[in-house]
């Protein structure tokens, strides 16, 4: 991994070849990277990724199979999760039924040996942070789901911890409630100056939040970067096809013209700008992605290849629709484009259009 | 309803659970109804209502031994097996290890052993370990028979818990010890004490273990299969009829406890 | 492989140990005391093989061990047969709180005396009894009911039937719904659903149900001596008997033996049968 972006202050947290192995099977295979201090960090991936395995490491409530664990500058590794104070905010959020919800915040102060009456000052000071303070002798079960996220959230910092892990805390809310919490968050943590990992299937909760975001796909990490990094410049097929507007394609670079070259595809020959591309030579095989906005439909000017695909269906994304095309190799293609711009377009399920792109909206993939 | 529902089948479905229930009922309404009989043996006409039999065993003294050590056998046994059984659930509900079939099947299998097979092979052991002929002897039985009956009851209540929840309690400071005391059992406390009473109406009833295993103190099941072998006496209605009422309180009350124990399920 | 911690042995050993010391070493025992021998009234241990010659050449032995196959074939058989409607009616046509109520009345036979039971049935079924008195109310009986093989299946039947119809009630509820309605869908009639959508579906908890019948009957005492007559004797009453008479222990305990043996043969059999394979 020498891709990634260095951490933006001194780090809080180091993996070193962490290897998880459950038997037969390898849920994270060398992690290596750093959480900065203070950071927002997303953990980002697909079920069975390894991105929740990572963060149960964090916690001490896995050890790794291999390498170590740094946290705040101790290695960690074997240490038990009630010796660490890394408190995990829950995907189930797992509320204890049986407290009321005073007593669920209290429960570390608890476990911590603090004093009765300083453990319900220090609680209701957290309660009245998370503005659920009039709550706290209600049951889990009278709670509202973003009230009981709250108070998982106070149970969690009630200890002021360095760092707050976040298992898809979210991902049983409504869409308003979703973006409300995350607005929460956000605030939260910048208010609080402490580091966030934040474990997400969801791309649009962990690039409105994080400040950084690691892509892991079947217990690899893909891509460390800030969003807009990833965004622009996938590093590798996985991350472009994980982000899901790109067009991929892959050819022989045939000529290189100061930073014009061309590419000889299946398709016919294309010009792409790659000015910031690492070293490739004449001869290599290289992988390309366009965005679907960046994708135009209808006649070609001179000189420039087009594609000819027939349409497979539509689906209405918004103000804008997405037009899923095959070409006759049976090659997938999408293009975005707004419902103005299509409306002079036959979209009639097997009638064939043209398409074409701009060189500059090209981005060659530096991981394949 | 739908097309599908014929109405004479359903009623007659309906009707055949009654049959069903009233089967399984007669006997025990008979013997409610006999024991408030004035007839030794009683048939069609019925005699007239009394109490006599519930006076005679009042007046007992052997009867009333016999109670005394069935209530206090049965609390023992009862935490024990609570005890037991719920060490049995957890770890099964935590742990998989090499031979956990084993362990399982050691643990559930007791049941489904035939009281007579059971009664012997304990009597001819623990008379051979000295251990035979006591109220120990009776408890230690009770305790195999019972103690799969609190697991079950116990393993269902933690399949009801959120598996992260024992997790959570560790990741905010607690060690496993004091994440049983704090979460665990909190959590599993009405199945603890529906385990408690259910095991305590079991004990009640397993007689045939305790005829074999027992000398000298009788429970009062043993009391009844006396009063069978020998002359038949309608007293076992009211014993029979004062047992079963204690039982049903303690189902009862294990019962409440469950249900309002899954209503405040998170 | 890690090393179990003290927090695990200590709350999964105590168990472990009490079901080993007083339910597999007490039935291992009865393994060996089937060797000894018995003289004066005192059990000695031995190696001697006579106990099983004894027991195993002797035609009593084998009338009842025909005796009780039959009677317990016959109770998990009849027993099934009453409770499927019953339960089959339970787990689809009731409402659910209905089903609730009904569940919970089934679970307070479990809770009664069997044997207290079986005296009520006594009074029942005897020549003078209850149903016999009415019966001769419409002119006709009376029927010697008590003491007779049908005195014990009824019996067998008061005690397996609660179980049956909750055993049965719990694997109904298993099968699919959405396979019921499309075998309606299907033009499959109602008796026909029952039995090619919703037997098959439910065949294992069904299975186990009546394995459960048969292992209460198979060792049941109460039934046959109380209301069967006790003679001639089933196994059980045949262990009883020899433990009564002279102190043979070694030869209860082969009867007892075989009685296991038979046991797990059945209920291995009948659990392989249970999860065959369909078309394998």
């Amino acid at each position: 991994m020498n891709m990634q972006t260095p951490v933006k202050s001194e780090a809080i947290v180091r993996l070193e070849g962490v290897v998880k192995r459950f038997g037969e099977f390898t849920a994270v295979e060398r992690a290596d990277f750093e959480i900065g201090r203070g950071e927002f960090l997303a953990i980002m991936g697909s079920s069975g990724c390894g991105k929740t395995t990572t963060l149960r490491m964090l916690a001490g409530l896995e050890d790794p199979s291999e390498g170590n664990i740094y946290l705040d500058g101790e290695r960690v590794n074997g240490k038990a999760t009630w010796d660490r104070d890394t408190p995990m905010v829950w995907q189930s959020l797992a509320l204890f039924p049986f407290l009321t919800v005073q007593e669920n915040v209290e429960f570390s102060l608890k476990m911590r040996g603090v004093g009765k009456v300083e453990r319900a000052q220090r609680a209701r000071k957290w309660l009245d942070k998370m503005q659920i303070l009039e709550f706290a002798d209600r049951n889990i079960s009278q709670l509202s789901g973003g009230q009981r996220q709250r108070v998982a959230l106070a149970r969690a910092l009630v200890t002021e911890p360095k760092i707050l892990l976040l298992d898809e805390p979210l991902s049983a809310l409504d869409a308003h409630l979703k973006v409300r919490m995350q607005a929460v968050l956000s605030n939260l943590q910048k208010d609080l100056g402490i580091t966030f990992v934040y474990v997400t299937h969801s791309m649009s909760e962990a690039f409105s939040m994080a400040d950084r975001v690691v892509i892991m796909s079947r217990g690899k990490i893909e891509q460390i970067g800030t969003p807009q990094e990833i965004y622009h410049a996938p590093r590798n097929r996985f991350v472009a096809e994980f982000l899901g507007s790109a067009n991929i394609f892959t050819g022989k670079l045939v000529e290189k013209a100061g930073d014009l070259w061309q590419v000889e595809t299946a398709h016919g020959r294309f010009a792409i700008k790659a000015p910031q591309t690492p070293a490739k030579s004449v001869g290599d095989t290289l992988s390309f992605v366009v965005s679907a906005e960046k994708m135009q439909i209808g006649a070609v000017g001179a000189g420039v290849t087009g594609i000819r695909a027939r349409v497979v269906g539509e689906e209405f994304v918004g103000a804008s629709a997405v037009v899923f095309l095959e070409t006759e190799s049976g090659e997938e293609l999408k293009v975005q484009k707004s419902h103005g711009e299509l409306a002079s377009v036959d979209l009639h399920s097997g009638s064939t259009l043209t398409l074409h792109w701009e060189p500059e909206a090209c981005h060659v993939l530096p991981g394949e | 309803m739908t097309g599908n529902d014929n109405r004479l089948i359903n009623a007659g479905l309906k009707l055949h659970i009654a049959v069903c229930v009233i089967f399984i009922f007669a006997p025990i309404l008979g013997s409610f109804v006999f024991s408030l009989n004035s007839d030794r043996f009683p048939s069609l006409p019925l005699g007239h209502f009394s109490t006599e039999w519930y006076r005679l065993i009042w007046e007992d003294p052997f009867v009333w031994a016999g109670f005394f050590n069935t209530v206090i056998v049965g609390l023992i046994v009862a935490v024990i097996a609570t005890l037991l059984g719920f060490g049995g659930a957890y770890t099964d509900y935590r742990y998989n290890f090499f031979g956990k079939n084993v362990y399982l099947a050691l643990a559930l299998l007791p049941p489904t052993i035939p009281v007579v097979i059971m009664g012997l092979a304990m009597l001819a052991f623990l008379s051979r370990v000295n251990l035979s002929g006591s109220a120990i002897s009776i408890i230690i039985a009770h305790g195999v028979m019972c103690s799969p009956f609190a697991m079950a009851i116990i393993r269902l209540r933690l399949s009801q818990m959120d598996p992260d929840l024992e997790a959570a309690a560790w990741n905010l400071g607690g060690n496993e010890w004091a994440t049983l005391r704090h979460v665990i059992i909190p959590f599993t406390k009405p199945a603890l004490f529906a385990a408690l009473f259910i095991t305590m109406a079991v004990s009640f009833d397993e007689f045939a273990v305790a005829w074999f295993v027992s000398g000298l103190n009788e429970t009062l099941p043993v009391k009844i299969l006396g009063f069978l072998q020998g002359q038949v006496s309608p007293r076992i209605n009211a014993i029979g009829s004062l047992a079963f009422l204690s039982s049903i309180t303690l189902i009862i009350l294990a019962q409440m406890l469950l249900r309002n124990s899954t209503k405040d399920k998170s | 492989m890690t090393r179990p911690s003290l927090y695990s042995l200590t709350l999964a050993l105590p168990l472990l140990i009490w079901q080993l010391a007083f339910f597999a070493v007490p039935l291992i025992f009865l393994i060996a005391i089937s060797f000894w021998t018995v003289r004066n009234f005192q059990m000695m241990p031995d190696l001697n093989f006579g106990n099983w010659e004894r027991i195993l050449m002797r035609g009593i032995f084998w009338d009842a061990y025909l005796r009780t196959a039959i009677l317990a074939t016959a109770s998990a058989v009849l027993t099934s047969a009453i409770a499927f409607p019953a339960a089959y009616a339970i787990s689809f046509k009731l409402s659910e709180r209905v089903k609730q109520w009904v569940i919970f009345v089934l679970i307070i036979p479990f809770f009664t005396s069997y044997l207290v039971r079986i005296y009520a049935l006594q009074v029942f079924l005897s020549d003078e009894g209850i149903i016999n008195a009415a019966l001769w109310m419409l002119g006709i009986g009376p029927f010697g009911m008590l003491n007779t093989t049908f005195g014990t299946l009824v019996g067998m039947v008061t005690l397996c039937l609660p179980l049956v119809i909750l055993l049965q009630v719990f694997s109904l509820n298993f099968v699919n719904r959405d396979l019921v309605e499309a075998a309606h869908n299907l033009r499959c009639g109602r008796l026909r659903t029952v039995g090619s959508v919703i037997v098959p579906s439910a065949r294992v908890g069904l299975v186990i149900a009546a394995l459960f019948a048969f292992i209460l009957s198979f060792g049941d005492f109460v039934s046959p001596l109380y209301l069967g007559g006790g003679n001639p004797p089933t196994l059980s009453i045949l262990i009883t008997d020899i433990t009564k008479s002279g102190q043979q222990w070694p030869r209860a305990a082969v009867v007892a033996l075989m009685m296991i043996g038979t046991l797990l043969t059945v209920a291995f059999a009948a659990i392989t049968y249970a999860y065959k394979e369909r078309g394998k």
